[in-house]
């Protein structure tokens, strides 16, 4: 009799931890995105590509001097947040161990993470909420990046799910 | 009809004068096309203890009605939500609530 292997879910709970199953090359691609996030997020601070990562705190116009004492003071703990999520994710999908599990704490980095990069991507692909996946074109230039896109979403969502499901 | 009397000017203050301790401040979360429903409602949750059924709410307020107040307080708490809300990638802003 044949046995139906189910895929696994990309984040499993098992305890009070989570299991991230995902395939050398999934690893691959998601730590290489990591990686060019974390060299952005080095660089230049006004970037328009980090543009959604860094919002105003306040937003009526007779704040402004507020806002920019904001940014002033928690800018870098931003970018020092980000970038720790980082680096505990990478240290994660670079483990050799074939068990690479996270408790509650290291998930919620992994989404964080997962989020930032869809950030980028999204303000990149300039989305909206009408985009459906399906209506990208093959010979787009950016098709490459609405599938990223897609796929982070994916594993996102998956993410949610295994911490609330 | 009795012409009703022209409101007296005042000068107002400048706004840094103007914030008065006792108006708390709104932490609010804006729509964005990016940001997942199921991950916003699950920040929601996180950061702020809101059941599931709660956070969904403010969630659906997001999605339809272009923002929602999500918390609100003393300055220094919004700022320290607004920041852990930016943290989570969502798109959120302080305003005080006159």
């Amino acid at each position: 009799m044949a046995r139906r292997n189910k895929p696994r879910p990309p984040v499993e709970r098992v305890g009070d931890q989570f299991v991230i199953n995902l395939g050398t090359d999934e690893r691959e691609l998601v730590s290489r995105l990591l990686g060019e996030l974390r060299d952005l997020l080095l660089g230049a601070t006004d970037q328009p590509l980090l543009r959604r990562m860094f919002p105003p705190a306040y937003h009526l116009a007779d704040d402004a001097d507020a806002d920019a004492e904001y940014q002033r003071l928690m800018h870098d703990d931003l970018v020092a947040s980000r970038l720790a999520a980082i680096s505990g994710v990478l240290a994660v999908l670079g483990n050799a161990d074939a068990t690479r599990r996270v408790d509650e704490e290291g998930l919620i980095a992994l989404m964080q993470a997962l989020n930032a990069l869809r950030l980028v991507l999204g303000t990149l692909l300039d989305v909206s909420e009408e985009d459906h996946p399906d209506d990208i074109d093959d010979d787009d230039p950016l098709v490459g990046e609405y599938h990223l896109y897609g796929y982070l979403s994916y594993l996102l969502d998956e993410a949610v799910d295994a911490l609330t499901g | 009809m009795p012409v009703a009397p022209s409101p007296v000017e005042v000068d107002l203050p400048a706004h840094g004068d103007s914030t008065s301790p006792d108006h708390p401040w709104i932490v609010l979360v804006w729509n964005d096309p990016i940001n997942l429903m199921s991950y916003v409602t699950f920040v929601f949750q996180k950061l702020f203890g809101y059941s599931i059924e709660k956070a969904t709410e403010l969630m659906l307020d997001v999605h339809h009605k272009g923002r929602a107040v999500v918390s609100s307080g003393a300055r220094e708490k919004a700022e320290i939500d607004v920041f852990r809300l930016h943290e989570a990638g969502l798109w959120a802003t302080m305003q005080q609530d006159i």
